[in-house]
C-alpha cells in the first residue's frame, strides 16, 4: 500500500452536530438492564405457538384436538384451516401456560400432512414466468445503432432480515388498558393493527417498545404471531405472550425477495451506452407483488431506455416485506457490475467510466476520494492477476430519496435544569433517542447530561415508524423546534427579570451569556420556573425552516482477496462515503454506515435461502446453516460522514447497504477477470467462474489509467 | 409426561437407577398434572432411602446466580436459559436461536463461556453462574461495559449482553488479547446490526491497549473542506 492509514476519527471531526455523545442507552445495552419486548416474561402468562405447515405446499389430513386440549399446561386450540401454500404457513394456534405445554401440546396435535407438488423459485421455469412486454422499438434501435451489443443475466437470492429479537409481541392486562409489549419498528402501527384482535378501542390500547431487538423493514405489521397473541389475550383476559422461534422468523416474517434480471446493452467502443433494456422477474412466494427491483437507478446514463419490464413470480414460499432499502441492493449488484463488464470489454478503468456516466456533482467528488482512501492506484488491470491469492477493488454507489412524514417532538423543562425529550417513534438500534437529545442539546446550549429522552411508547407524541429512512429527518425538524421553544421561554425569563434583551442572549455549554458577560447559569436560571414548562415542536411532514437542504448520496469502494483454489472470498477492506445531510451524532452514524456495509457484505458471500425444490421446505431456517456475517468475517471499514455544508438532517439507514455488495462483486471480477453474475459470490460460483474463459474484450486498446480518465 | 422428562445424567449407574424410577413414576406422572406441592411429593417419595435424585416432575431447586441463590421450578428438561429467563427473571441472556449458533444467550459457568441454550439447568446446580447482570450494572459498570458504550459497540442491543460476557470471559483468560484474538474469541456471537469493528475497539481499549485507529495526514479535506 502506497497510501497512508488515516484515523477514522479524525475523518469525521467536526462533521456532526454531536461529535463526542454517546449512545444514551448505551449502558443499559451493555449491562442487561434494557427490557426488550421478549423480555418482559410473567410466570403466570400464557404462551402462544402458530400451528404450521411443514412442506411447500400440503393438505392436513387430520389432527388430534382433543389430545392437545387434554395435555397439561394446553388451554387452547384454534384450528381455522387446513391447508398449507408455503413451509410455515399457519393454519391455527395453541395456547399454553407454559413453555413445555405448547411443545407438548403439539406434539400431542400430530397434525397429519399430504405433501402436495409445487414450486420453489424463480429461476426454473420459464413458463411460469409469463411473457414480458414487447421491447420498445426506440431502446432496440437505440441497442442496434450502437457499436457493440452485449446481454447478460443476474441473479439475487431470498435474503432474510434475521433480526436477533424474533418477531411478536407480549400483551397484559391493565385494568380497562392493555399493555402491548411489541418488537416493532412502528409504535403507533401496533397500536392501530392490535385492537382488532383484543377487542379493544384504540384508546384503551398502550404500545411499550422502548427496546426493540433489530428491525430492518419486516416489523412494520404485527403479522400473524401478533394477531394470534391479540385473540388469545381476548378469549383469556391473561397476559400472553406471542413470540415466533428461530425457525418461524425465517420461514414466515418476510424476505429480501429474490431477482433475476436479463439485461441487453448497446454500447460504443468509448464506453458510451446508447440503450439498455432491463427485465426483472421478482421472486415473491405467495404474495402477489412485493419483487420489485431498482434497475436501473436513474444514477447512471444509460441512453434510451427499456425498462419498465418488471415481472412477480409466485411460489411456494413466505412471501417478501420490505427490507433495508427495498429493491436496491439486488439493483445496484445488475447496474454496477454491468458497468464494470463494459468498461471491460471496451479497456476502460471502471471508475473513469462510472465517472463519465454519473452526473451527481457530489459523487464525482466522493470518487475521488474513495479511490485514495481504498488506495485504487494498486488495481491490477482486469484478469491481469495469476497465482492463487488475486486482490481486486470494485466500486458501488447509492442514493436515496428525500421522504418525510409528520413527527411531533415535545420538551419538558424542569425546574431543576433537567430536560427532559419525549416521542411515542421507536429506536430500532438506529440511535433515535440520543439523536433526539443530542439535538436537543446542542440547540439548546446545554450539555447532553442534562437530557433524558423517554422514547417508544404510544402514550409520548406521535411519530413516523422506521422506514423508508424518514425517521430521522421527520423527527429532527420537529426537535428544533420544540428546543427552540424551550430556550426562547427561559432566555425570556431571564431577559424580564435581569432587564436584558432577550434576543442577545446566548447559551454556551449551560451558561446563559449576554455578550462575553455571563449571566447566569442554565439550572439557576430554570430555577425560577415554578413548575415544569412543556413546549412541543411539530413538522408537518413536508417543509419547514428547519426542513433545510441536504440529499443522501454514497460510493463505496471495496478491496477483496480471491482464493482461487477454494473459491473463497475475502473482503478486506470497505470505504463507505456517505452523505446523509446534516449529520446528528457522529458515533451513532458512523455504526449506522458500517451496519450497512456488513449486511451489504453478509449478503454479497453468504446470505442465501434454500428451497428444497422437491418438498419445498426450506432447508435452512436457522443460524446455524443460514449464514450471516461474523467476527472473522468483517472487513476493515473506514465510514466517512461526508457533509459539504448541508444544513437538512437527510436518510441514512438505508442507503449504505446499497453499493457494498455491488462494490464487492465488481472486485471479485477485477481479481479474477470473469464475472459473478449470481449472488452470493460463493466458492462453488467463484470455481465455475474461474473455469470460463477470460471475459471478452472487444475493443482492442491498452487501458488507460485512473488519472488519463479523471483528466478526460 | 413425555420422552423429554427423561432424567439426564452423566454417569451410566446413575442413568439406570433414573430410568428405574422413572418408569415406576409413569403411572403417577401420566394422570398428574403436575403443582408444585404434588411435585414435592411424588419426587420425596421416590427419593425416599435412595441418593438425592431431582426429577423427573418438576422439583423446586436452586441456582447461584452473580452471588444470589435463586430458587425456581426445574423439569429436567428445563435449560438455563429457560430457568434464568422464565423462572429468575434474568433477562440479559437472550434466546435468539436456541441451539448455539448464535451467542445471544452467552453466560459464564464456573467462569468459562457457556451458551445457556445449550445446558441443562439441573447440570448448572452448584455452580457459579454469572449473567452479564453480574459483569456489572448501569450504576457500578465494568469498564468492558463502559467502553463498549463509549465505543458504540452496539446498535440494536440485543446481541450485546452475550457480546459482553464472551468479550469478559475472554479478558479473564487473557488480559491483553490482540485483534484476531478478540475475532475468534467472538466468532460464536453473532451481530445482526453488524458492529463488529466497535466491538474490537471497546475490548482492545477495555484491556488497556489502543483502539485500531491509525494516524492520519489528511483530516477533515475528505469531504471537500480545506483542512
Amino acid at each position: 500500500m502506497t497510501h497512508q492509514p488515516r484515523d477514522l476519527r479524525a475523518i469525521n471531526a467536526g462533521q456532526s452536530v454531536a461529535d463526542h455523545a454517546t449512545r444514551l442507552d448505551g449502558l443499559a445495552k451493555a449491562t442487561g438492564a434494557a427490557r426488550f419486548g421478549r423480555d418482559q416474561i410473567k410466570k403466570d402468562m400464557l404462551w402462544v405457538r402458530l400451528i404450521r405447515c411443514p412442506w411447500g405446499r400440503a393438505k392436513l389430513d387430520s389432527l388430534d384436538r382433543d389430545a392437545a386440549l387434554a395435555t397439561p399446561g394446553v388451554v387452547e386450540v384454534v384450528v381455522s384451516g387446513d391447508d398449507g401454500d408455503y413451509h410455515g404457513d399457519s393454519i391455527g394456534y395453541l395456547v399454553a401456560r407454559n413453555r413445555r405445554g405448547l411443545e407438548r401440546g403439539l406434539r400431542a396435535l400430530n397434525a397429519k400432512w399430504t405433501r402436495l407438488d409445487c414450486q420453489t423459485g424463480i429461476l426454473d421455469d420459464e413458463q411460469a414466468r409469463g411473457p414480458m412486454d414487447a421491447p420498445s422499438e426506440a431502446a432496440a434501435k437505440a441497442i442496434d445503432a450502437a457499436d457493440f451489443s452485449f446481454e447478460a443475466r443476474y441473479s439475487t437470492p431470498v435474503q432474510t432480515h434475521s433480526s436477533l429479537e424474533t418477531h411478536g409481541l407480549m400483551i397484559e392486562p391493565d385494568g380497562e388498558n392493555s399493555i402491548v409489549h411489541a418488537s416493532t419498528q412502528g409504535t403507533f402501527v401496533v397500536a392501530d393493527q392490535i385492537g382488532r384482535f383484543l377487542g379493544k378501542r384504540r384508546s384503551k390500547i398502550v404500545v411499550d417498545c422502548e427496546y426493540v431487538g433489530g428491525g430492518f423493514g419486516s416489523k412494520f405489521q404485527i403479522g400473524k404471531e401478533g394477531a394470534a397473541g391479540g385473540l388469545a389475550a381476548k378469549s383469556s383476559g391473561e397476559a400472553v405472550y406471542s413470540f415466533c422461534d428461530r425457525e418461524e422468523e425465517h420461514l414466515d416474517t418476510g424476505n429480501r425477495p429474490s431477482l433475476l434480471c436479463k439485461v441487453n446493452v448497446g454500447h460504443d467502443a468509448d464506453g458510451t451506452i446508447r440503450g439498455a433494456r432491463f427485465e426483472t422477474f421478482g421472486g415473491t412466494g405467495v404474495s402477489r407483488r412485493g419483487g420489485g427491483a431498482r434497475v436501473p437507478s436513474g444514477r447512471f446514463e444509460f441512453g434510451t431506455l427499456d425498462a419498465r419490464n418488471h415481472r412477480d413470480v409466485q411460489f411456494n414460499a413466505g412471501g417478501p416485506r420490505a427490507m433495508r432499502a427495498p429493491g436496491c441492493p439486488q439493483g445496484a449488484f445488475v447496474e454496477e457490475l454491468l458497468i464494470d463488464e463494459i468498461a471491460h470489454r471496451c479497456g476502460l478503468d471502471p471508475l473513469g467510466l462510472r465517472r463519465r456516466l454519473d452526473d451527481s456533482d457530489r459523487r464525482q467528488r466522493m470518487y475521488a476520494v474513495a479511490a485514495d482512501l481504498i488506495g485504487w492506484e494498486n488495481r491490477a488491470d482486469t484478469g491481469s492477476q495469476s497465482g492463487t491469492m488475486r486482490t481486486g477493488y470494485g466500486i458501488g454507489t447509492c442514493d436515496w430519496g428525500k421522504g418525510r412524514a409528520p413527527a411531533k417532538i415535545e420538551v419538558v423543562v424542569h425546574p431543576d435544569g433537567h430536560l427532559e425529550v419525549r416521542t411515542g417513534t421507536q429506536d430500532i438500534g438506529t440511535g433515535q433517542r440520543t439523536a433526539m437529545g443530542a439535538l436537543v442539546a446542542a440547540r439548546i446550549g446545554v450539555p447532553l447530561a442534562n437530557i433524558s429522552v423517554a422514547i417508544g411508547d404510544s402514550r409520548l407524541p406521535a411519530g413516523p415508524a422506521s422506514g423508508g429512512s424518514v425517521c430521522t429527518p421527520s423527527t429532527a425538524p420537529a426537535a428544533m423546534a420544540a428546543a427552540d421553544l424551550a430556550r426562547e421561554r427561559i432566555l425570556e425569563g431571564v431577559a424580564e427579570r435581569d432587564k436584558l434583551d432577550a434576543t442577545k442572549l446566548t447559551i454556551d455549554d449551560g451558561v446563559i451569556m449576554e455578550g462575553g458577560r455571563k449571566v447566569v447559569r442554565w439550572e439557576d436560571a430554570c430555577r425560577r420556573l415554578s413548575e415544569p414548562v412543556s413546549v412541543t415542536g411539530e413538522f408537518d411532514g413536508r417543509a419547514s425552516a428547519y426542513w433545510g437542504e441536504g440529499s443522501s448520496e454514497g460510493v463505496q469502494a471495496a478491496r477483496v482477496e480471491v482464493d482461487c483454489e477454494t473459491g473463497q472470498v475475502f473482503v478486506r477492506e470497505v470505504i463507505a462515503i456517505q452523505s446523509c445531510g446534516l449529520p446528528l451524532v457522529r458515533k451513532t452514524a458512523e455504526s449506522q454506515i458500517m451496519g450497512g456495509v456488513i449486511q451489504g457484505t453478509s449478503y454479497a458471500l453468504f446470505e442465501e435461502q434454500v428451497l428444497d425444490p422437491t418438498t419445498g421446505a426450506v432447508l435452512n431456517a436457522n443460524l446455524e446453516s443460514y449464514k450471516i456475517l461474523g467476527s472473522e468475517d468483517c472487513p476493515k471499514i473506514i465510514p466517512v460522514l461526508w457533509r459539504d455544508d448541508q444544513t437538512g438532517v437527510r436518510a441514512l439507514g438505508e442507503p449504505p447497504v446499497v453499493p457494498t455488495a455491488a462494490a464487492i462483486a465488481n472486485a471479485v471480477f477485477n481479481a479474477i477477470g470473469r464475472p459473478v453474475r449470481d449472488l452470493p459470490l460463493r466458492p462453488d460460483r467463484v470455481l465455475a467462474a474461474l473455469a470460463e474463459p477470460m471475459a471478452e474484450r472487444v475493443v482492442a486498446v491498452a487501458p488507460r489509467t485512473t488519472e488519463q480518465e479523471n483528466r478526460a | 409426561m413425555t420422552k423429554d422428562s427423561s432424567p439426564h445424567s452423566g454417569s451410566p449407574r446413575k442413568q439406570d437407577v433414573s430410568r428405574r424410577l422413572f418408569l415406576q413414576t409413569i403411572g403417577i406422572s401420566a394422570a398428574t398434572v403436575a403443582t408444585e406441592g404434588q411435585a414435592a411429593n411424588a419426587n420425596a417419595a421416590l427419593n425416599a432411602g435412595g441418593p438425592a435424585i431431582i426429577g423427573p416432575l418438576p422439583a423446586r431447586t436452586s441456582l447461584k446466580v452473580n452471588g444470589q441463590k435463586l430458587d425456581y421450578i426445574a423439569e429436567p428438561a428445563t435449560t438455563l436459559l429457560e430457568a434464568l429467563r422464565e423462572q429468575c427473571n434474568i433477562t440479559g441472556p437472550k434466546e435468539v436461536c436456541d441451539r448455539a449458533a448464535c451467542g445471544g444467550c452467552t453466560v459464564l459457568v464456573d467462569d468459562r463461556p457457556v451458551t445457556s441454550c445449550m445446558m441443562l439447568a439441573l447440570d448448572a446446580t452448584g455452580r457459579k453462574i454469572t449473567t452479564v447482570e453480574g459483569i456489572g450494572t448501569i450504576d457500578d459498570p465494568d469498564p468492558l461495559q463502559i467502553a463498549m458504550a463509549e465505543f458504540d459497540a452496539m446498535q440494536c442491543g440485543f446481541c450485546t449482553p452475550g457480546v459482553v460476557t464472551s468479550a469478559k470471559a475472554l479478558l479473564a483468560t487473557n488480559p491483553q488479547p490482540n485483534l484476531d484474538e478478540i475475532r475468534a474469541a467472538l466468532s460464536g456471537n453473532l451481530c445482526r446490526c453488524g458492529t463488529y469493528p466497535n466491538i474490537f475497539n471497546a475490548v482492545l481499549v477495555a484491556s488497556g491497549q489502543a483502539p485500531v485507529v491509525e494516524p492520519t495526514d489528511r483530516g477533515r479535506s475528505v469531504s471537500g473542506e480545506q483542512a
